[in-house]
């Protein structure tokens, strides 16, 4: 018997991940908080010391587990606590991005930017439209196979 | 046939140098059990340079042996195995007088088939970047050849269908990593017990974070031997990943792998002016 405290009506909601870096964004993420901001609740904050700390692994990881999407967010370039982590860590999203793309992954689940401590409207702004753009293509499926693929079957 | 002359060359210089006592050993190619397949040979007599094989069938990327030796090489090199040779120094794994490169001119290998072998035909670069010596082939050039006809789907469904249909062949045997002069880490991400990144079913989610991991770990480091599809025996082709951000790391870096051990590897630097592709409210596609 199914239990009827568990409410199994309750329409699909995004799962987001989001890496922030500890000196910018996480402090930005703050400041939405401290200041008020409604922004929507999907994300789900994992804190890390720089951008350049994010081993595109995590990412990878985090779709292929499931989650609906990703959001990363660092130091404005120039701006990194470490000096330049952010800035390899530019060359690693940009072609970590053109990977998934090559590899069938939806671009609009995976989304980088700079978002720095003093803008915490920015962030809510950022996490609307990535919320928005991962709500607009529907729970992540590409970790099962495709119904031309196996004739749609998992082993 | 120039791969006869060829060979005649390579055993001489491989005598006279193991005779001169300039290397230790020499790795190069040599007949293996099968007919008509070429094995890596490990030899440090001159009289054993007379098994030295070279022909279209040379397949395997010798690179990946000079790995972690301490003694003084001699390497019989195909342009893709001194790109590879070339990224080593690029990443200090090498010391350039610990190896004495002999670069052969390449015209493209063919599989037994008669086929051209994976990577061959689109191959860009026949002569050898970097040599000690060089056995050239008055035929190669370093002519692009014709890309394969199958062109990338451009659709976003179809391109998952294409992974998804590649990964479905995959096993996870590893093969791909161990065949990759890449693929040189002490402790594969796949291997670690801590963070464990392999679930324990072999699903396509094990498959897509190891063939995406991997190709990861390859960008901008790939020489396109084509070791990891010959060797695989499901018949995966995931080098097309990993080709695909090669072109794009070329095209927006302008870095091409193992041409110059002047370079810094690409990924490990970077430059105030670098494009935000893909990023929100960053910059076009290139």
């Amino acid at each position: 018997m199914a239990d009827e405290t568990v409410n199994t009506n309750r329409e699909w909601e995004p799962k987001i991940i989001a890496f922030l870096c500890n000196w910018c964004s996480y402090a930005g993420a703050d400041l939405a908080g401290t200041g008020r901001l409604q922004y929507p609740p999907y994300v789900r904050v994992i804190r890390v010391p720089c951008s350049g700390r994010i081993n595109p692994i995590y990412i990878i990881k985090a779709l292929t587990d499931g989650a609906d999407g990703v959001m990363v967010s660092g130091c404005h370039p120039g701006d990194c606590h470490y000096l330049s982590g952010n800035m390899y860590a530019r060359r690693r999203f940009t072609v970590l991005k053109k990977l998934l793309t090559t590899a069938g992954i939806d671009p609009d689940r995976v989304h980088f930017t700079w978002v720095s401590a003093s803008e915490g409207g920015r962030f809510a702004d950022v996490v609307r439209e990535v919320t928005e753009k991962v709500m607009k293509l529907g729970p992540n499926r590409t970790c099962e196979y495709a119904e031309n693929v196996l004739g749609g079957n998992r082993i | 046939m120039s791969f006869e002359i060829q060979k005649e060359k390579i055993k001489q210089i491989c005598r006279e140098l193991l005779e001169k006592g300039e290397v230790d050993v020499i790795i190069g190619y040599t007949a293996g059990e099968i007919e008509g397949t070429r094995i890596p040979y490990i030899f440090s007599k001159p009289e054993e340079a007379d098994k030295l094989e070279w022909d279209e069938r040379c397949t395997p990327n010798l690179c990946t042996y000079l790995h972690g030796r301490k003694d003084k090489v001699g390497i019989v090199a195909k342009p893709c195995d001194v790109r590879g040779i070339v990224n080593y120094l690029v990443e200090s794994q090498l010391k350039k007088d610990k190896v004495y490169i002999i670069g052969v001119d390449c015209a493209g290998m063919k599989d037994d088939q008669g086929n051209p072998s994976p990577g061959c035909g689109e191959c860009s670069v026949k002569q050898p970047p970097l040599y000690d010596m060089r056995v050239e082939n008055p035929d190669v050039t370093n002519e692009k050849g014709a890309p394969p006809e199958a062109a990338d789907p451009a659709d976003l469904m179809e391109k998952l269908e294409r992974f998804q249909n590649e990964l479905q062949k995959c096993i996870l045997c590893y093969s791909c990593r161990q065949a990759c002069y890449g693929c040189y880490c002490q402790v594969c991400f796949m291997d670690r017990g801590v963070p464990n990144w392999q679930p324990a079913t072999p699903d396509l989610g094990a498959k897509m974070v190891y063939h995406l991991g991997r190709a990861m770990h390859l960008s901008g480091r790939c020489v396109e031997c084509g070791a990891c599809e010959r060797t695989c025996a499901s018949g995966v082709n995931i080098r097309y990943l990993i080709k695909e951000i090669s072109d794009f790391i070329e095209k927006t870096y302008g870095y091409k792998t193992g041409l110059d051990a002047e370079d810094q590897p690409v990924m490990t630097t970077y430059a105030f002016d670098d494009k935000e592709i893909g990023f929100l409210g960053g910059d076009a596609d290139a």
